[in-house]
């Protein structure tokens, strides 16, 4: 308290200044359309005009770039969770909002179901809802499915938008935000949550999130209730899209308490954000899954703590003007400890006494990367859960990441309420997205707005500057004080006029250096998004001999003879991967998919697929399983199968049942994960195990029997066995396998005994056959 | 109840044609409701008058294709008094749900159109029903006449075995009447059933007449019942052939048809979506990779369904092939100036029991199938089925063909030349699409029981489509583009703010 109120004698004093400059910027540049159309004919025209258009431009390219696997494939959803939101888009579409805010749903999580409408974020469905009858309406017939295809792309252009709104606010150079606006559009770090097909919240959410920033940022600057209202709403939809709606949660309550600490507090920080905590908390709490969490849970906790500490410095900035100061001394040091006192214990007795939920496991996870690994395999097993490796910065902002630290320097320079959000932002972005890899994305607004801050002020030091005797006139208002400190002292000492920065050579040289790393820039944005992110991973594509495209389609093939093939209420059971897809693509019953909320039903599947038939066979039949489902990549080399993926199954399974899955079995005495004739016991006997290699070897002439994904050479010994359940389908590149469980023996036999004895007198059909032929020769 | 609604919906679908106009021209105002008034007039229990004697007669039952096919060529005489013009055909009510596509012609005369024939209306819970066939001209007293009657039955086969493994060879089995069922008595008659293959392990053998000892005579994958003497009315001898078919039994049981023409883009756009499913022998045990793909190298006679092919209309272009969850990569387009061949795989190879939806679609230009009449109106002659050609033929339970005109289309008329029997509904309707606002004219035709014999049929409909209708969409596209720009721009005047403090 006692630094933070020094502090602000000195950082008071640009403060004013900027208060004056920022009214007129926002004047001139306000993004508003209407006031634009207003301005348009006053000489402004042009300009507008050309803003407009290059928006337009830049929504083109974000929107095009994300088409690849549209022309590549088709308009199809990609990879797993998308199918599951563009099946509750079809139940929306075709049962209505009520229905669908009230749909149970008994075709997944068998035998439990889940309560669909009430665990999910309804908000893209009901834009994609909501876009699909708009274009009925006006007698457009479009299919739901490129609706859903679509929503990404289209959002991405708008969210270049709102990042050109947003760094508009944090700079009065007018490129800043065009180059934002076009950084935001194409950067791999957002491509590879928005490109068509990836039909997840966070194709609308980061949207959301960008413009609820802007929102914020613009209520704070004008301390406008009807701004802060605004970002309530946004806020709100945002909520109603995406659990990662905790980020603005506990972005803004930071950004207020770090102004509030750097003594800056203000009735404009009040109204924006007590407008925006009391609203926007009542908004998020509409949507049935986030109920009354923002008042039960750790995480929503900074921002209602803000809330009162802001009313308490609203009613110490009264007291203070009503009492005199010294005695306000007395006062302030009393009341403020005594109530951050009583506040903080209530906090941690409420926590104690669990009124107050402590941090999920997946926040956690965020402080300790391997807590997961140890305590919830389940959030350890998804890919997009690990930390980041630091090449990923590289691969998915390219130069957009040494233009960061840049634009952070450039945001201390100027230090508004705005710059601090941005440099708050980055550093809790920055943190967010070296612990999980999934939070990139959340990073990358803020990376595009610092950079292109950085970045236009090079340029408009560099191109701008034409020579210092105009420039003291045109200084005051575009350039203000960046391009003087950046243009370091020569600007107002030098006499001369062609050097430094005014030399053709250094303009030249900068300029060309900066266009040929955003030219590298582009063409990395459409390497990574052509060749990384723009997989539908449903289907894969290789190359013929002749070089023609091949598409490998066993997914769907798979797919679809469940869907016609078996009864409609045919009970599949595969790992939760794939209970998306089943749902969406097969629509049969599954046990277990990707929204992993029920542990230990998982975990009995994970049983199921690591143990013995012996054991899986009463698991499958109290579960009604009908058909099993495995991926396997051994005939392909498809690398994503699942026995790649069975130590989290055994993993996972273990968790619940220690004493009867045990991952150690499946290891090698020396500690090896086998496959082959090396392979333990516990390895061979796995349910797992026997479907993928069930009949694989003969395939292959004897003993050639290979699996290219371990390019490890099967054992020569027949093959697994399955008594229990049979081989029901399996597709061209045996990338899936499915198999029937079968009924109880008719005969009560249990069925190793009843496939022994089939097998058996099979056997000896066939040497009475050849008997009489050999006594014939003889 | 269930054989009086289909025979009822037989009886509504043949008193639809018994109504049409003499040559084909229907009105789309035309209601077939009121049809039923013709057949009421039959008094309900009904015994055929026996004024025809089949002086000789030849019953062919073709099981070449998954599809049976029976023509019977008869030589009538009039025995009566007076002259007769109303010749009736026995069927059981079984038969007729699964009957289709059955036309009467004179074997004389081929220029005369198919004759006219309706259902005879009686009590409908009797095991036989009756269709009457009106001979254009009464046949005189005494005199002869040569009727060429050919009908399709549907799902005709049962798999005997009815479960095989994937590598085996399958047989199905039919039944039917050694003498042909008839209302009349017959002097002289024979029945030939022609198979696909020679391999026959089975048929049912009934004692010979005359010089042949026993019948049938196999004379290669051909059998002979026959020829037998007179035969009272009604005289049925049941048969059963076990026959080798090693093909897919191509069941589509549902086929909906659009036809989208569009004047502005000249473009007329197929769709087709299938309801598709094998009906032949299941699988004893499940499906086995291994052996299938073994067996491929030597691409053996198998009764799953690989492979289809759509030979198109010359000029077809931009074709796709997906079903329920997308695009099918397997599928091959070979388009030049003699043809336009679209091959298409299923994902999964076919075996019995097994069903395969997909749709196909595609494009071909308006001056194919469009030309414009002398007096402003449009003709357009398209096929009425354009399905798989399949050796082994292919039978459509429901066929509905939807010709989607444009906006404004009226006067619609239209012929064809699938049998009137086998359509059971047709009219007009509205259909909304692509930015219309009183909905574009849609023709649907619903034909029944099909096979892909009528493939080369053609569907002929003329409208007209006045210049105001033509110019209405780019109309009101406009002003409606227009009106929202105005309506913008008013509203842009309005100032939402409040006025400054300051």
């Amino acid at each position: 308290m006692d630094q933070s109120v020094n502090d602000s004698e000195p950082l008071q004093q640009p403060a004013p200044p900027r208060g004056s400059t920022n009214h007129q910027i926002t004047a001139i540049m306000s993004a508003d359309s209407l006031e634009r159309l207003a301005v348009a004919g006053k000489g402004d025209s042009t300009r507008t005009l050309l803003r407009v258009i290059i928006l337009l431009l830049i929504a083109g390219a974000a929107i095009s770039s994300r088409l690849f696997s549209v022309i590549r494939f088709e308009s199809i959803i990609h990879e797993f969770d998308p199918w599951f939101n563009f099946r509750a888009t079809k139940y929306l579409v075709a049962n209505g909002f009520y229905k669908f805010w009230d749909w149970f749903d008994d075709r997944t999580w068998h035998p439990l179901g889940r309560v669909t409408g009430g665990t999910l974020y309804p908000g893209l469905m009901v834009t994609s809802g909501v876009i699909y009858h708009a274009l009925r309406a006006l007698s457009i017939p479009v299919d739901i499915r490129n609706v859903c295809v679509l929503l990404a792309p289209a959002f991405s252009g708008l969210t270049a938008y709102a990042a050109y709104l947003l760094t508009n606010e944090m700079t009065p150079s007018s490129s800043a935000g065009l180059l934002a606006a076009i950084f935001m559009g194409i950067a791999p770090g957002y491509i590879s949550r928005s490109v068509a097909g990836s039909y997840d919240n966070e194709a609308i959410a980061i949207f959301l999130l960008v413009f609820t920033f802007y929102l914020w940022i613009k209520a704070l600057k004008l301390g406008s209730m009807l701004w802060g209202a605004l970002c309530a709403l946004f806020y709100g939809y945002m909520v109603a899209s995406w659990g990662g709606y905790a980020f603005i949660t506990c972005l803004l309550p930071l950004h207020a308490f770090v102004l509030i600490c750097m003594g800056r507090y203000s009735t404009r920080l009040y109204v924006s954000y007590t407008s925006w905590y009391a609203l926007g908390t009542l908004a998020s709490m509409q949507i049935p899954f986030v109920g009354f969490l923002p008042v039960k849970t750790s995480e929503h906790m900074p921002a209602l703590g803000i809330f009162g500490f802001l009313q308490l410095l609203a009613f110490l900035d009264y007291v203070r003007s009503a009492i005199p100061s010294r005695q306000f001394q007395t006062f302030l040091w009393v009341f403020a400890g005594s109530v951050f006192g009583i506040g903080l214990t209530g906090l941690v007795i409420a926590t104690s006494a669990g009124y107050i939920a402590p941090w999920g496991g997946r926040f956690y996870s965020l402080w300790d990367t391997g807590y997961a690994k140890i305590h919830i395999p389940i959030i350890a097993s998804v890919s997009e859960h690990q930390p980041t490796a630091w090449p990923a910065f590289f691969f998915d902002l390219n130069m957009l990441i040494w233009l960061l630290p840049a634009g952070i320097y450039l945001c201390y320079q100027k230090l508004a309420d705005e710059h601090v959000f941005v440099i708050v932002y980055a550093l809790f972005g920055s943190y967010f997205a070296g612990v999980m890899v999934r939070l990139m994305l959340t990073l990358t607004p803020v990376v595009c707005v610092a950079a292109a801050i950085a970045l236009s002020t090079i340029l408009d030091t560099y191109l701008k500057a034409k020579s210092p005797i105009p420039e003291e006139h045109l200084v005051e208002e575009p350039t203000d004080g960046t391009s003087k400190k950046v243009s370091k002292p020569g600007l107002r000492a030098s006499s001369k006029p062609y050097i430094g920065i005014y030399a053709t050579f250094s303009k030249v040289t900068v300029a060309g250096a900066m266009t040929a790393y955003l030219l590298m820039f582009v063409a990395h944005c459409t390497w990574v998004t052509s060749n990384a992110y723009s997989s539908p991973s449903v289907v894969l594509a290789s190359r013929m001999p002749d070089g023609s495209q091949h598409i490998i389609d066993d997914y769907r093939e798979a797919y679809q003879w469940l869907r016609q093939n078996t009864k409609d209420d045919a009970k599949i059971m595969s790992w939760w991967d794939y209970g998306y897809q089943i749902g969406g693509m097969a629509d049969r019953p599954t046990l277990v998919d990707n929204n992993t909320w029920n542990n230990t039903h998982i975990a009995t599947v994970g049983k199921a697929m690591a143990s013995r038939e012996e054991v899986s066979y009463p698991i499958m039949r109290q579960h009604e399983v009908d058909y099993i489902l495995v991926v396997f990549g051994g005939l392909l080399g498809y690398s994503g199968d699942d026995i790649n993926k069975f130590l989290w199954m055994v993993r996972i399974a273990e968790g619940i049942w220690p004493d009867e899955v045990k991952e150690r079995e499946f290891f090698t005495p020396r500690g090896e994960y086998r496959v082959d004739a090396g392979a333990t016991d516990t390895m061979k006997n796995s349910l797992m195990y026997k479907m993928s290699y069930h009949n694989y070897n003969n395939l292959f002439p004897p003993g050639q029997a290979q699996d290219r994904v371990r390019g490890v050479r099967l054992p020569d010994d027949g093959g697994p066995v399955l008594n229990s359940i049979e081989e029901a389908f399996t597709s061209e590149n045996w990338i899936i396998r499915i198999y029937k469980v079968k009924d109880l023996d008719n005969l009560g036999r249990d069925h190793a005994s009843a496939s022994a004895f089939e097998r058996g007198q099979k056997k000896k059909k066939v040497i009475k056959k050849k008997g009489p032929r050999v006594l014939r020769v003889d | 109840m269930k054989t009086s609604a289909v025979f009822s919906a037989v009886l509504s679908l043949l008193s639809l044609a018994s109504t049409s106009s003499a040559h084909g021209h229907h009105h789309h105002h035309h209601k077939h409701s009121d049809s039923g008034t013709s057949s009421a007039s039959v008094p309900p229990a009904f015994t055929p008058p026996q004024v025809f004697k089949n002086v000789n007669l030849v019953h062919i039952v073709s099981l070449e294709k998954n599809y049976v096919k029976e023509s019977i060529n008869v030589v009538i005489e009039n025995i009566d008094k007076e002259a007769q013009s109303d010749y009736i055909l026995p069927f059981t009510n079984e038969q007729l749900s699964r009957l289709g596509g059955l036309e009467v012609r004179d074997r004389k005369n081929a220029e005369s159109g198919p004759f006219i024939v309706e259902p005879v209306k009686i009590e409908l819970f009797g095991p036989n029903q009756y269709v009457r066939v009106r001979l254009p001209t009464p046949l005189a007293a005494g005199a002869q006449q040569t009727l060429g009657i050919t009908y399709y039955l549907l799902s005709a086969y049962k798999p005997l075995p009815a479960t095989i493994k994937q590598e085996e060879q399958q047989f199905l089995s039919y039944s039917f009447s050694a003498y042909c069922p008839s209302v009349y008595t017959t002097s002289k008659q024979k029945t030939e059933v022609k198979f696909a293959s020679t391999n026959i392990p089975d048929y049912t053998k009934l004692p010979g007449s005359g010089d042949i000892k026993e019948f049938p005579q196999k004379q290669g994958s051909k059998l002979v019942y026959g020829p037998f003497d007179e035969k009272p009315a009604g005289a049925l001898e049941p048969v059963q052939v076990r026959f080798e078919f090693n093909k897919p039994l191509i069941h589509v049981s549902h086929l909906e048809r659009d036809i989208e023409i569009s004047h502005w883009g000249g473009n007329v756009a197929f769709e087709e979506r299938y309801d598709l499913e094998h009906r032949g022998a299941n699988l004893s045990s499940l499906f086995n990779r291994v052996k299938w793909q073994q067996s491929q190298y030597y691409n053996p006679v198998t009764h799953a369904l690989k492979e289809m092919k759509f030979p198109l209309r010359v000029g077809s272009a931009d074709p796709y092939y997906t079903d329920v969850i997308g695009n099918v990569s397997t599928s091959r387009f070979r388009s030049n100036k003699r043809e336009a061949l679209l091959e298409i795989k299923p994902r999964y190879p076919l075996f019995g029991g097994w069903k395969y939806p997909f749709t196909i679609g595609w494009n071909s230009d308006a001056k194919n199938f469009l030309r414009k009449t002398a007096t402003g109106g449009f003709v357009l002659n398209v096929p009425f089925l354009e399905g798989p050609k399949q050796a082994e033929g292919v039978e459509y339970e429901q066929v509905v063909v939807r010709l989607i005109l444009p906006e404004g289309a009226e006067n619609v008329k239209w012929t064809t030349g699938i049998p009137k029997s086998s359509i059971s509904e047709a009219g007009v309707q509205i259909h909304k699409t692509f930015l219309d606002t009183i909905g574009r004219t849609a023709l649907v035709i619903k034909g029944r029981n099909l096979v892909d014999d009528f493939r080369d049929r053609d569907l002929t409909v003329t409208y007209d489509y006045p210049l105001s209708a033509v110019l209405r969409k780019p109309i009101v596209v406009f002003s409606s583009a227009m009106t929202v720009f105005v309506s913008l721009w008013l509203l842009s005047l309005i100032n939402l703010k409040f006025t400054p403090k300051k």
